[in-house]
């Protein structure tokens, strides 16, 4: 009943029965527990809501009344472009909000509505401001959805035709706050609270108020905002709403010529409910405010109680696009919303991309005729764009002196170091320039190879690219977020907060010529590659050749399934897996299906597979068909699966633009949901303990103090010793792992002498004493699993059941008493887990192994370098990453041009050094703030090594580890490789 | 293609009317208009604001831009392609050091007045013929082992008595009236006065290079005017070089006495003839620089090592047999500058000595843009290659690179470099 009216939609469309689709579709909804599926919204039941029946019952048919409508079309059509063109994103929820949801379920309140839709318009009833006030990490999502709310409404384009729910289907639900509504549902609205949004520019170098007004109870409010807040007891009555410490911020005055005041529209009488997101109260406003480090915008939320101000602010067209949503700017940007603020922020950075002609063509009178794209346009880029001239004659002229195209040059620009790349195709030359301080020299090359193939995959060639005129609000688009990514990583990254962005990091992973792989247990495996292949095989009824006599519209060569940025599968041949991981690493898509949950994404465009497209030397005999290929990417929550689709050759010829097909698209979303059910056993896999095991460069660090500490603490605290009971196999679960697992590792004596030596210490010989044999018996790990690491995501219920807590002791000599109490099954983990490094120790940090036929990579995955936690490993991993920058910087100059991923650029030339094999650096770390001054500073070295290995299959390995025992990189390599059965 | 593989090509204009002053190296010139053109981007980039500073090609071809005291520009070109010495990025390194040593090269010579404020074209151009022999050599690299032009550190040769020659060296230039005074033996620093080791580095390197391009001219003694790039380089000073066996030259810097004939007749006999057998002994050292007497690794193939405070190295390369396997003797050394460049470009910090003025620090301030990237600091590095393999460590004293043949196993480098360091620097005391 559900598939109903879209059954009936795409009958008209294409003419064909539905029988066997309806019961695959029936299959896919009695696969996924019972979901509904197939209609406008895809209703996600969290675990919660499936455990409690009746409650998702009642959700259910709510839904179905409003959804049975006759809306037919699948909500992402209406954003299809002009040339067949698609990029939906939709998010969903996070897990906060399905169970605030939940909550207010509960009390009677028909917010239950997890999804967000346009439909169903948010809603922030009077209870759930209460509960706002009542429990303030629950009340933040709600204001994401609200803010999302009045995102879509500054970009009616994206959405229209959606919008025209009037009341019909939300009859049952209270009315919608913010939408603009019919005149006679003001009424109803005026009781309502209602949130605004204001931008403000606030310099705290340049306070309003005079220096007195910071003393007065006005503080920072007033002085810095000009916002005048008198709190309850100065004025000696009590809004009996409000809890006394906390007392919301009633907007009680302004201060003439305040940022507040200049807004025009911070009203008297509003409250402020929030500064960039953080929820403020009376309490916590001056902290919030004095965390402002400089001159910065600042978004405030408040709450006004006049409806008509607010709406009539909100409808009118003039009013300045400013209040950014809380969502991260990633996604603003992915929306293709509002990115002059972003980019503004980053003008001082010369950075600049140019799509030059190098033709002289006298005939026209044109100014600036030979650029034909630029982007950004800011002062800085702007000198850049001045010496246009330096970059053309340089290309033209240096191929003939030196025999070479230009690849690179340096400038310095008001003392910023500048390294421009160049790529020349035919009679164009595009060039970007980038600061010194983001990309390396070393890795500029792969950089720029990277964007040209990305652009000709997308385009066909730079030429298709650049050249078409109504392409440039993409490409604008496009290199956006291209510098974006490069320059300022954190912003676009906000949602993952505290951690600094590792600019190396991205820069070395994104510029392997490989996929990051999560292995999977084989059955799962399996089991994934048998329903990617059921969908490979077009076996859907309605695709049936004999049947209707047609030819189908698309074949499907292959795709690859991805889960939380994670590749599982992967049916594509290398080379086409590598476009389309381009494509998806520069739309960001990877990490956005990672942190953020994915609503719905669509995306479905024309690529030229580099592979297929190009001249290849292809087999003789065999010619590729000349078709047209096309890309279509499917994310339904943490999973995004890529097909590429091909028209022409066995498939009818697809001629225009052509935009997506429901039908793929919908059998896409059905292997997906069926996918679905195998997600436990894949965040299983993710939250099982790494292998081979890793160890945090903290414990390292022989810092006796804190150890001792810890110690004391152990003993002290009922907490601590019961953490204590947990090593010695008891199954109680705790909490505080990190504190755990630093407890429970123990240095060894051996190491602490050459560790805690000074520097220059010379003395190697005990780094490569006895204990380099391998350890036969294949001892554990200084590391314990951790469980419930957070990250389950709601695999509830059934995930709880891996989450059996497996001791993985560090200490060798309790393994024989552990063994007794384990059962069968820890026993058998534990012997699953795997060592890499030899010796008696675990000293392995990180690692990356990349196979190169295959096109894929392995890493410790984030969950697991986030449980290491620590002070140093973090450090420690962006310095690996440096390093790695290097050394494949060394192994790329002595590899043969056929590897290289910038394919059809032949890197000739010397070497000097001749082939590179292995390159190793070895690095010293102290713990940063040494305050004792007696003592030196307890120093930890290590080792990252590189190394290319050609037998028995071509791989790059980096790796780094402590260096008290010696490794050997290829064994370790070995053991990597076939123990994880790449 | 203009330029053979691999060559470099020195250009060498005025900085404010591009009239072309000199070009050295590579056997076929540049055209004209190329000339032209590279020295046009540049001035056209300054007008903007913007200083272009290098240059990359496929194949390893390299362009490097620098204008020293706003009169003269330098411009290096090099060829790259197969027969290219180093990746691009060494190669950038290797080209802007051989700039700043031309620009010194051409200050040691004629002086900073000369070269900044440039009143007759004409006329300098024919006295920059004069470093055109220093300026070949530094382009040319003629000598092996000699690696100061890179490192910027004096060369040592470490001689079996370094008492005698010292005491010696001392005596004659307090006799020739003068605190700088200095014993070169293979184009290697012996010994040298206390003063002489208070020059600038690059000084000291530049002086040793120039004695050495004295020393080929094969007279017996010269007296010379030199202008100190760092210490003097307005006023010159005579260099005094006498030849006391063929490779061996004992120089003084000096005022205007005593004349050079007082001096050969009066002085060199007196205090060097009853060191003739010490001095054949210490030419007898060769160019392995290190003393039999110290013991080495069998399984060293070559050694750089640098004192990180007195600026001095000792270079050697270490070749048993003749017909021993490749690398070959030469190859050796260029593999040697090779890890270096290597290794003090991506993990190594590379001391900058004086810079020649200070608005042109920028430039050379980037080599080590990517070593600031890390968060830990390097202290070792290895690479293996087809050729060999190669270590280098890195106290806070003292920088050692080396070269083992292939068939040393990798875990063994470590210990055996860090025994080669103590060995050498409790033998020679450096």
């Amino acid at each position: 009943m559900v598939v109903q009216p879209q059954v009936r939609f795409l009958q008209t469309r294409l003419g064909i029965a539905w029988e066997t689709r309806r019961q695959l579709n029936k299959m896919a909804v009695a696969n996924c527990d019972k979901r509904v599926y197939g209609s406008q919204t895809l209703v996600k039941g969290s675990n919660e809501e499936r455990d409690d029946g009746n409650d998702r019952e009642s959700t259910s048919s709510s839904f179905r009344s409003s959804d049975c409508s006759d809306d037919l079309e699948p909500e992402w059509l209406d954003d299809i472009q002009k040339n067949g063109e698609l990029f939906y994103l939709e998010l969903s929820e996070g897990e906060e909000e399905a169970a605030l949801a939940h909550a207010n379920a509960s009390q009677g309140v028909s917010t239950n509505h997890v999804h967000f839709s346009e439909k169903e318009d948010e809603v922030i009833t009077e209870q759930n401001r209460k509960q706002r006030c009542g429990s303030r990490t629950k009340g933040e999502p709600a204001l994401k959805r609200l803010a999302r709310i009045l995102r879509r409404k500054r970009h009616p384009s994206l959405h229209k035709g959606r919008g025209k729910d009037g009341g019909k289907g939300s009859a049952s639900q209270p009315a919608s706050i913010l939408k603009n509504q019919p005149g006679h549902r003001q009424g109803v609205m005026v009781q309502q609270q209602q949130l605004k949004e204001v931008c403000v520019y606030l310099n705290p170098k340049r306070l309003v108020g005079s220096s007195a007004c910071v003393s007065d109870s006005g503080g920072l409010l007033e002085a810095l905002l000009g916002v005048v807040h008198r709190s309850s007891w100065s004025r000696g009555q009590r809004d009996p709403t409000v809890t006394p410490q906390a007392e919301r911020l009633t907007i009680h005055g302004l201060i003439p010529n305040s940022p507040a005041i200049k807004s025009g529209h911070i009203l008297i009488g509003d409250v402020l409910v929030a500064v960039d997101d953080v929820d403020v109260t009376s309490e916590n406003i001056e902290r919030v405010l004095s965390c402002i480090p400089g001159p910065t915008q600042v978004r405030l939320t408040l709450e006004t109680a006049s409806a008509d101000s607010c709406s009539s602010a909100d409808s009118s067209p003039a009013r300045p696009t400013k209040a950014s949503p809380p969502v991260s700017q990633l996604v603003r940007l992915l929306w293709g919303e509002d990115t002059t603020e972003l980019q503004m922020s980053i003008g001082h950075i010369p950075h600049v991309v140019m799509y030059l002609s190098l033709k002289l063509d006298s005939a026209s009178p044109e100014e600036e005729e030979e650029i034909l794209y630029q982007y950004p346009v800011s002062e800085a880029s702007s000198q850049l764009k001045g010496v246009r001239g330096i970059f053309l004659t340089l290309c033209d002229m240096l191929e003939n002196v030196t025999g070479g195209r230009i690849i690179s040059s340096s400038l310095i620009l008001d003392k910023h170091l500048v390294h421009v790349g160049y790529w020349k195709e035919s009679t164009n030359l595009l060039v970007i320039g980038l600061p010194a301080d983001r990309v390396p020299l070393l890795y500029l090359q792969t950089v720029v190879g990277d964007i040209v193939r990305t652009l000709k995959v997308m385009y066909g060639s730079l030429d298709s690219a650049f050249c078409k005129t109504d392409h440039a609000p993409k490409l604008d688009h496009f290199f956006c977020l291209f510098f974006q990514q490069l320059i300022q990583p954190s912003r676009l990254m906000d949602s993952s907060s505290a951690q600094v962005p590792d600019i190396s990091g991205t820069l070395f992973l994104d510029g392997l010529p490989a996929v990051r792989w999560l292995a999977l247990p084989p059955e799962i495996k399996m089991e994934v590659d048998t329903v990617l292949s059921d969908f490979e095989s077009s076996d859907f009824g309605e695709m049936s050749e004999d049947f209707f006599g047609l030819r189908r519209l698309y074949v499907i060569l292959g795709c690859c399934l991805f889960y939380k940025s994670y590749l599982i599968a992967n049916h594509l041949p290398k080379e086409d897996l590598l476009d389309v991981c381009l494509y998806c690493q520069h739309y960001c898509l990877l990490p956005l299906a990672s942190e953020q949950r994915v609503g719905q994404l669509v995306i479905w465009r024309e690529v030229f597979p580099q592979q297929r497209t190009g001249s290849g030397s292809i087999a003789p005999g065999y010619s590729q068909p000349q078709g047209r290929h096309f890309l279509l990417i499917v994310g339904l929550r943490h999973f995004m699966q890529c097909v590429l689709l091909e028209a022409g050759g066995c498939a009818s010829p697809a001629s225009g633009a052509t935009g997506p097909d429901c039908v793929y698209v919908d059998q896409v979303k059905a292997t997906l949901l069926q996918l679905e059910a195998l997600e436990a056993g894949i965040e299983e896999r993710l939250s099982a303990p790494p292998a081979p095991c890793l160890s945090c460069a903290d414990w390292f660090l022989p810092a006796s103090t804190a150890r001792d500490r810890l110690d004391s603490l152990a003993s002290s605290s009922p907490v601590f010793s019961k953490l204590a009971g947990a090593v010695k196999g008891s199954s109680s679960r705790s909490r505080g792992r990190s504190l755990f697992k630093e407890r429970s590792r123990r240095p060894s004596p051996q190491r602490s002498p050459s560790d805690s030596g000074s520097e220059g210490h010379m003395d190697a010989g005990s780094g490569f004493s006895p204990h380099s044999t391998p350890d036969p018996a294949r001892k554990l790990g200084g590391r314990r699993d951790s469980f419930g690491s957070g990250g389950s995501d709601g695999s509830g219920g059934s995930g709880s059941l891996f989450k059996i807590p497996r001791m993985k002791h560090p200490n060798p000599f309790y393994l024989g008493t552990l063994k007794k109490t384990l059962t069968e099954r820890e026993t058998e983990d534990m012997y699953n887990t795997m060592k890499l490094t030899s010796g008696t120790e675990n000293t392995l940090f990180h690692y990356v192994l990349m196979e190169t036929v295959q096109g894929i990579f392995i890493a410790p995955t984030h969950r697991e370098v986030a449980q290491l936690s620590g002070s140093i490993h973090p450090q420690l991993i962006r310095n690996f990453h440096h390093c790695c920058l290097s050394i494949r910087a060394a192994f790329q100059q002595s590899l043969p041009a056929r590897a290289r991923r910038a394919a059809d650029r032949p890197q000739g030339g010397g070497w000097g050094l001749g082939p590179v094999k292995e390159h190793g650096v070895l690095f010293q770390c102290k713990p940063e703030n040494w305050t004792d001054q007696r003592k030196p500073a307890p120093t930890m070295t290590y080792w990252v090594i590189g190394r290319m290995l050609l037998e028995p299959v071509p791989q790059e390995f980096y790796v780094c580890f402590h260096d008290s025992v010696a490794e050997v990189p290829v064994e370790m390599a070995f053991r990597l490789s076939f123990g994880l059965a790449v | 293609m203009m330029l053979q593989d691999g060559s470099t090509q020195l250009l060498c204009l005025t900085a404010s009317s591009g009239v072309p002053l000199f070009t050295r190296g590579a056997s076929k010139q540049l055209p004209f208009s190329v000339i032209g053109s590279l020295n046009g981007v540049h001035m056209f980039g300054g007008g903007q604001g913007v200083v272009l500073s290098g240059c990359e090609t496929e194949g390893g071809g390299k362009v490097v831009w620098r204008v020293f005291q706003d009169s003269v520009m330098l411009i290096a070109v090099n060829g790259g392609g197969q027969g290219g010495v180093g990746c691009s990025r060494e190669e950038e390194v290797r080209l802007q050091r051989l700039l700043e040593n031309v620009w010194n090269c051409m200050v040691l010579v004629l002086g900073q007045d000369e070269l900044a404020n440039i009143r007759n074209v004409e006329r300098l151009k024919r006295d920059l013929r004069s470093c055109f022999g220093l300026i070949d050599q530094m382009l040319e690299e003629r000598q092996e082992g000699v690696l100061g032009s890179l490192t910027h550190c004096a060369d040592l040769l470490l001689p079996p008595n370094p008492t005698l020659l010292q005491e010696a060296v001392d005596g004659f230039a307090e006799a020739a009236d003068s605190e700088f005074g200095c014993l070169i033996i293979h184009g290697r620093i012996a010994a040298a006065t206390e003063k002489w080791w208070r020059l600038a580095p690059q000084e000291v390197v530049l002086l040793s290079a120039l004695i050495r391009s004295l020393s080929d001219s094969a007279s017996a003694s010269c007296d010379y005017p030199v202008f100190l790039p760092h210490g003097s380089p307005t006023v010159a000073h005579r260099l005094l070089r006498f030849q006391l066996l063929p490779g061996a030259d004992v120089c003084v810097l000096c005022g205007p006495s005593p004349s050079l004939h007082t001096a050969e007749t009066g002085l060199v006999g007196r205090f060097w003839a009853p060191l003739v057998e010490t001095l054949r002994d210490c030419l007898a050292v060769g160019e392995r620089c290190v003393p039999q007497a110290v013991n080495l690794r069998p399984d060293v193939l070559a050694l750089l090592l640098i004192n990180r405070e007195t600026r001095r190295s000792v270079s050697s390369v270490l070749h048993p047999l003749a017909d021993a396997p490749p690398p070959s003797k030469a190859r050796c050394w260029e593999l040697l500058k090779l890890f270096y460049i290597f290794s003090t470009t991506r993990y190594f910090t590379q001391e900058e000595s004086v810079c020649v003025s200070t608005e042109e620090s920028g430039p050379r301030g980037r080599a080590n843009d990517f070593a600031r990237g890390f968060s830990h600091q390097p202290l070792q590095c290895y690479l293996v290659t087809e050729e060999c393999k190669s270590y280098a460590l890195q106290t806070p004293q003292h920088q050692l690179f080396l070269l083992f043949p292939p068939s040393v196993p990798t875990f063994v480098l470590r210990t055996a470099a860090t025994q080669t360091l103590s060995d050498v620097v409790a033998a020679t005391g450096l």
